[in-house]
């Protein structure tokens, strides 16, 4: 039982910011414009929040700066890449390479090899609801979770509306699926590109301090670890569809609280669990791409190799 | 529009130059020398590894030791910080007429093999010596040394993790006596609390010789108090993401472990975090981190490179550098390896006589301990030289 609890517990630990990436960068991929810098702009969002904190102990303003500097980057992507038809995968590296960097050179500048928050206590972070947090299972998934981890969870069901229910949203996938028609319809298509970048910026900056300050207390460089890319990897899964992406990112969450967790029983072993992620995913994008084009004919005859 | 376009292109262009400059120029730092006390001709250089100097840890401590070379034995001594990588950096070193150089990145190859066709840089450069620092890469397959002028350094980490096992028993045991209670939440002793975990980067002989001192050492404890432990180790935790440190320590203490011992990096620092968290024990590694989480890392398994920097360079001014061994290990007795002298652990005892003549009592069995590895009462296994580690013979560990 308790096992059970722990495995759904650390799973919403471990989707939390896969789905805030999700869910932001959905947004650009809707949009066709490729936003790779999710990783980097999520370390920004981490390094940016503990930086802050560490030296004010003022967790809003911690919180309000990690997305003001993550937007910066978000418009500085925009600029080159929309504005200025750079291209976007540049651009994009250039971000995931530069915040470890300045990262690192301010980290060099403080003599110090990682920032810790030894004045926040993370435990008075979580919200333990009441009675829920007793009713086995539920309460595990439910209860005893910082308040980006709800707000990650809520996103999924806001931009869900934002993106189908919306005239921004609407928009927005014109904007994507057909350039051309949607500037004849005099709509401003950078507006909404740039749009797309921004929320994308503002989620990861929140998915950023939620890994940080929030769950550790403490910023080591590198520490997204990848899942800024695994999120671009649940986007596609899940055809940039909030819910569908959402669950590939949990799928994420699931298997590495599996192969954490049972690493007590299963030893070494248990780390299989981190790669059925990625076998599910190439299999989904391969079936998706199979079904998709097996019927496509090309003037007349079918498209074979 | 066109405007705007050509400003931003001068500003970028701008901007890449500088870059391109600082890129350049950021090859080495420090240069100094002693002006007083005798002088030497003998120059030393330190490569860092990528952590850097001020990582302070590894590399910090190789720089004070070669501080202390230059105000005792006068040599001169620079610090690099690669920023093209390390056989450039030996290469240029060792082209500019240093004597000695330390090599603290894990980057032998063209060092000792030569790559991309050119022959080895210890080849080129034979009245340099090269020193590798926690490898032992210049023997050949029948175990023969390949260059005479590359010295191996090797810590006995596992002599320290020993050490730290012991400790960390010594100090479970008594925890309701040592820690006031309101500041801790450990799981009682008779309800599973007799258990620790370990948590490694990758499974080579690098980290596992750390967990089999380690349990060695919990043994030995445990025995001498005639208790049972119970043992979690995880070894592919890597060593990038504290959150996975995190979470792999909760699952350890949610167990009812209440130790934890990280040999991982980064990953770590999150074991370290989820201590403070769950409000139980963590042992850090590589250099001293109490202060990390103060009052929640028990102690910290150090390796400080300024003990090999020193010696050897010692050697060399000496003129001794041809006579000792290629391969020198540094034991717990010579102070290159050891546990941290607990200051950080000691502020958070319980404000008592008895928690302070427990404490008193530990530190005594500690040091027995110590004195024992060193004349060699106690044979610790050592993989790191591939010595075999056999479960059988901790009886009072349960390894899961």
């Amino acid at each position: 039982m308790e096992l059970i609890n722990n495995i759904l517990y650390d799973t919403v630990y471990h989707s939390t910011p896969i789905i805030l990436c999700v869910i932001g960068g959905m947004f650009a991929y809707k949009a066709n414009v490729l936003n790779i810098a999710l990783e980097g702009m999520m370390l920004n969002g981490a390094f940016i929040s503990t930086l802050v904190m560490f030296f004010t102990g003022n967790l809003a303003l911690a919180v309000i700066l990690a997305i003001l500097s993550t937007l910066v980057y978000g418009l500085v992507f925009s600029v080159m890449g929309i504005t200025y038809k750079g291209n976007v995968i540049v651009v994009g590296l250039a971000i995931n390479l530069i915040a470890p960097a300045i990262a690192g050179f301010v980290m060099k500048m403080m003599e110090t090899a990682n920032i810790n928050l030894t004045n926040v206590n993370i435990a008075k972070f979580k919200i333990n609801i009441p009675l829920i947090k007793d009713i086995p299972i539920i309460g595990a998934i439910l209860s005893g979770h910082p308040p980006i981890t709800y707000l990650a969870f809520i996103g999924i069901a806001a931009f869900a509306v934002l993106m189908y229910k919306t005239k921004f949203g609407i928009y927005v996938r014109v904007v994507g699926e057909n350039e051309d028609s949607a500037k004849s319809l005099g709509i401003k298509t950078n507006f909404y590109k740039y749009a797309a970048v921004l929320i994308g910026a503002f989620c990861c900056a929140l998915a950023g301090v939620n890994l940080s300050v929030e769950r550790l207390g403490l910023y080591t460089n590198d520490m997204t670890a990848g899942r800024g890319f695994i999120a671009i990897a649940a986007i596609y899964c899940g055809q940039g569809k909030p819910v569908l992406s959402s669950l590939y990112a949990i799928l994420f969450g699931v298997a590495r609280s599996l192969a954490v967790n049972l690493s007590i029983y299963a030893g070494p072993a248990a780390g299989l669990f981190d790669i059925i992620p990625y076998i599910i995913m190439v299999t989904v994008l391969a079936v998706v791409s199979i079904v998709k084009y097996k019927n496509v004919k090309v003037r007349g005859f079918k498209n074979e190799l | 529009m066109k405007k705007s376009r050509k400003v931003l292109s001068v500003l970028l262009a701008a901007a890449m130059t500088v870059g391109c400059l600082t890129a350049c120029g950021g090859g080495s730092k420090d240069e100094k020398s002693a002006d007083s006390g005798k002088k030497s001709d003998v120059k030393i250089a330190i490569v860092c590894d990528s952590a850097g100097q001020n990582d302070n840890g590894y590399n910090q401590t190789a720089v004070e030791g070669a501080k202390k070379a230059a105000d005792e034995l006068g040599v001169e001594y620079k610090v690099v910080e690669p920023t093209n990588g390390i056989p450039a950096a030996l290469e240029t070193l060792a082209e500019d007429g240093y004597n000695v150089i330390f090599n603290l990145e894990y980057d032998f190859d063209a060092l000792i093999k030569g790559v991309g066709g050119s022959e080895p840089i210890a080849e080129m450069y034979p009245d340099t010596t090269f020193v590798c620092v926690n490898d032992n890469p210049n023997v050949d397959e029948s175990g023969n040394v390949i260059h005479d002028n590359v010295i191996c350094a090797l810590f006995d980490v596992h002599e320290a993790s020993y050490i730290a096992g012991a400790l960390g028993v010594q100090v479970l045991e008594n925890k309701d006596v040592l820690f006031p209670a309101e500041n801790y939440k450990f799981t009682d002793l008779d309800k599973g609390g007799r258990a620790i975990g370990f948590v490694g980067g990758t499974n080579s002989n690098g980290i596992t010789v750390f967990s089999y001192g380690f349990v060695e050492g919990i043994n030995k404890a445990a025995e001498d108090l005639g208790v049972n432990y119970d043992y979690y180790a995880k070894y592919d935790a890597g060593f990038a993401d504290p959150a996975t440190g995190s979470t792999v320590a909760g699952t350890y203490y949610n167990q009812g472990a209440n130790l934890v011992y990280a040999v991982a990096g980064s990953v770590g620092d999150g074991v370290a975090s989820k201590a403070k968290e769950d409000g139980k024990l963590a042992i850090h590694v590589d250099a001293d981190k109490d202060d990390m989480q103060p009052g929640y890392i028990l102690t910290s398994v150090i390796k400080n490179t300024s003990v090999p920097v020193f010696d050897i360079t010692k050697a060399y001014v000496d003129g001794k550098i041809n006579d000792i061994d290629r391969l020198q290990t540094f034991s717990l007795a010579s102070g290159a390896t050891d546990i941290t002298d607990l200051t950080q652990i000691k502020n958070a005892l319980a404000d008592t006589d008895e928690a302070q003549a427990k404490w008193d009592e530990i530190m005594t069995y500690i040091d027995d301990l110590k004195a024992q590895i060193a004349d060699g009462t106690i044979k610790v296994t050592n993989a790191q030289v591939g010595e075999e580690f056999d479960p059988g013979t901790c009886k009072n560990v349960t390894i899961k």
